[in-house]
């Protein structure tokens, strides 16, 4: 087995060492449609270890965030990077960097979780994985081998996020992009991927997770910074907070 | 990369129940009319033969009887069928096979243009090549449609490009994978073509091989539009169902619209007489009588005599030859001008190609299966040739062996100096330089539908 072909957990020993500098960084960066400022003059950082929680309301600008990192949408000026990379001038390079989990990770139904497993982390780059490696990777993520072998269309949502996370182990990313991950997700499967989110932040992943859940902004973030009009209007360490205060401090910045 | 993409499309598709129902049906179409098309080349091929042979038996035993009698009692010609015409019958069902030559007469094939035939018509007839030209393409927009569009709307194209993967890369595993369940579908179809052709051909197969291979490149190459084309759609449109309505919109436009107005255009255009206005206009030129007394003095100038009694030769066989020619004329006269307008509608349908790419593929599909009108014509032309030499086989005879005797006959001697009628089918290259303009218009197609969906493609959103 290849270090190149692995996740990060098994990587540790003969990777080199997470870079020291954000993975993940905006600087400036603003995206406007027409007059109104999706996202305005961004300044951001998620380093490695780090769970950045994004929290704001419907329209806030938290998904143009995560699509502009993803290069899926271009910024108006500024900049998104990945890895030390421009996103707007290196859209594939940056995204060989990051693995991504939307509120509803999308699967092909007609193929098991393990042959979407196979087929995503192939077109990460990884390789053709043996099957043994998948499984694990696989229950890894909390999804067990009976269930792998069963076609994603008979899957929960809570099942489908967990192969959204074995593509994440499996691609070794070194960045996570999260779009309202727990959404939709009864609170014991929220719970379980609050665990797995936590397993990947241990191993170094940067971490920047779109979410209304103050909650489990609170449980798993290190920072968290509230988003409204397109601007980031606070940032702080969920150390430093009481969930009484984030959600004061959050209802604070929503009044006019 | 690619053909990581391209394998799971094609296991996704060979999973999908609505493919293998597709797939079952066009298969099924596609095996029942190839062989009926293939037992009809075979008994068709097998009569000619027999009939050829009888023919000429009957000619060969006629007995004794005075040669004008013989170019009367005349003989059949056969149009042989070149074996990839189990695919695609053309004009052939229509226009006739067997021409009946005699003297004063060149009879008629019967000139219905088939090829006006629109797409819809065809696929009544239920050939392989309509079944090729219009169910195939449907089944690839069938195939195809949701490529892009669906997987936006599932979001694993969101998923897909989020990995680092190009629309470019997504685009072509998808086009491989579809391809790949298409052949599935249509190489065993075209090894058991292939085998039957082997095993059924009579004569040399390399021709028919040389033919069959440029067919299937020409079939892959429509096939490669309407993929191209509903990649490009697919990319663009807004959701899977407006895809589908764009791109059967463009299947109508292709198999049915297009060929009807291409038949209305080229009619109007370049209009043909009807059948019976043919005849007629024929009939009347011949029915003026020819200047014997003119033939008179040229023949007696000629043999420097002064009576038809003095001439060394029978006057009434050098008067029927005389006659023979007058004829000729007329009928090369309008059968040119038939033909040409023929020819002139055949290459407006090419040109109209410009907007269906099914009628520069029907074009090339019937001159490769050799029933088009221009191999229709160069086998008239051939039997025509014959029949101007048999008769003046008979003319000659009557006007030189026959001085002086007053019932004269003439016996198998001269049945047999008239060789078997043989007929030799275009050459491959020749067939290719009548099709140039529909060679042009298929590659111009490629062209154009592979530069469409590259754009399309790369400029494919994400949701």
């Amino acid at each position: 087995m290849s270090a190149t072909n692995v996740g990060p957990e098994l990587r540790a020993e003969t990777a080199p060492a997470q870079p020291k500098g954000a993975v993940l960084e905006a600087t400036g960066l603003t995206r406007r449609y027409g007059d109104l400022a999706a996202v305005d003059g961004l300044d951001l950082s998620v380093h490695p270890g780090e769970i950045y929680c994004l929290l704001g309301p419907n329209g806030a600008g938290k998904t143009t965030t995560i699509n502009l990192f993803l290069g899926f949408v271009a910024p108006t000026s500024g900049s998104a990077r990945v890895g030390g990379l421009d996103v707007a001038t290196h859209p594939l390079e940056t995204k060989h960097h990051l693995a991504y989990i939307p509120e509803q990770v999308m699967l092909y139904r007609n193929l098991t979780g393990v042959e979407n497993l196979e087929y995503f982390a192939t077109l990460a780059g990884k390789g053709a994985l043996p099957r043994t490696d998948l499984l694990r990777i696989l229950g890894e993520a909390g999804l067990p081998a009976v269930a792998a072998e069963r076609r994603v269309g008979t899957y929960s949502k809570g099942m489908r996020q967990r192969v959204g996370i074995a593509i994440a182990i499996a691609k070794g990313a070194e960045a996570l992009l999260l779009d309202e991950p727990t959404s939709g997700l009864d609170p014991k499967a929220s719970n379980e991927f609050s665990a797995l989110l936590d397993g990947m932040r241990q191993r170094g992943v940067a971490v920047l997770m779109a979410t209304h859940d103050l909650f489990r902004a609170k449980e798993n973030g290190t920072r968290v910074g509230i988003m409204r009009h397109g601007r980031l209007v606070v940032e702080m360490t969920t150390a430093e907070l009481g969930h009484a205060d984030l959600e004061r401090v959050y209802l604070d910045h929503m009044r006019d | 990369m690619i053909g990581h993409i391209a394998r799971k499309e094609l296991a996704e598709l060979v999973r999908d129940g609505r493919f293998r129902w597709a797939a079952a049906i066009v298969a099924g179409l596609l095996l029942v009319s190839a062989g009926a098309g293939w037992t009809r080349y075979r008994d068709v091929s097998a009569q000619h033969a027999a009939a050829a042979a009888a023919t000429r038996a009957h000619w060969l035993g006629q007995g004794e009887k005075n040669p004008h009698s013989a170019a009367h009692y005349g003989i059949y010609a056969f149009k042989p069928r070149l074996p990839l015409s189990f695919l695609d019958q053309g004009v052939d069902e229509f226009a006739g096979t067997t021409v009946w030559l005699e003297a004063h007469r060149q009879n008629d094939f019967m000139m219905r243009p088939a090829q006006d035939a629109t797409a819809a018509q065809r696929f009544g007839n239920a050939t392989a090549a309509g079944v090729l030209q219009l169910l195939v393409p449907l089944l690839v927009v069938l195939l195809a449609f949701g490529a892009f569009a669906g997987e936006r709307e599932q979001g694993t194209l969101r998923q897909t490009l989020a990995l680092g993967v190009s629309r470019t890369q997504v685009a072509w595993g998808k086009a491989l994978g579809i391809a790949g369940a298409l052949a599935l579908l249509l190489v065993p179809a075209a090894l058991l073509g292939a085998a039957a052709l082997l095993l059924g051909s009579a004569g040399a197969v390399a021709p028919t091989f040389g033919r069959g291979a440029v067919l299937v490149a020409v079939y892959l190459a429509y096939f490669g539009v309407f993929l191209a084309v509903s990649l490009a759609v697919s990319a663009r449109a807004s959701s899977s169902r407006l895809a589908l309505l764009v791109l059967l919109g463009f299947w109508a436009v292709n198999g049915l619209i297009a060929p009807r107005v291409a038949v209305d255009l080229s009619k109007r255009l370049d209009p043909a007489p009807t059948a019976f206005e043919f005849a007629r206009a024929i009939q009347a030129e011949l029915s003026e009588p020819m200047d014997v007394a003119r033939l008179e003095r040229e023949v007696l100038d000629q043999y420097g005599v002064e009576t038809l009694d003095a001439l060394p030769v029978n006057f009434a066989g050098i008067r029927l030859q005389a006659s023979e020619e007058h004829g000729d004329v007329v009928f090369d006269r309008h059968y040119g001008a038939l033909w040409d307008a023929f020819g002139r509608q055949s290459r407006t349908h090419e040109a109209i190609g410009a907007l269906s790419p099914l009628l520069a593929v029907r074009a090339l599909s019937m001159g490769l299966a050799g029933t088009d009108v221009e191999q229709h014509r160069h086998f008239a032309a051939a039997a025509e040739a014959y029949r101007r030499s048999l008769v003046k086989a008979m003319n000659d005879d009557l006007a030189f062996s026959s001085v002086g005797v007053a019932a004269y006959a003439a016996g198998p001697e001269l049945w047999e100096s008239v060789p078997a009628f043989t007929y030799e089918a275009p050459r491959l290259a020749s067939v290719l330089g009548s099709r140039t303009m529909s060679l042009i218009v298929l590659g111009l197609w490629v062209l154009g539908s592979l530069l469409v969906a590259a754009g399309a493609v790369r400029r494919a959103p994400v949701d």
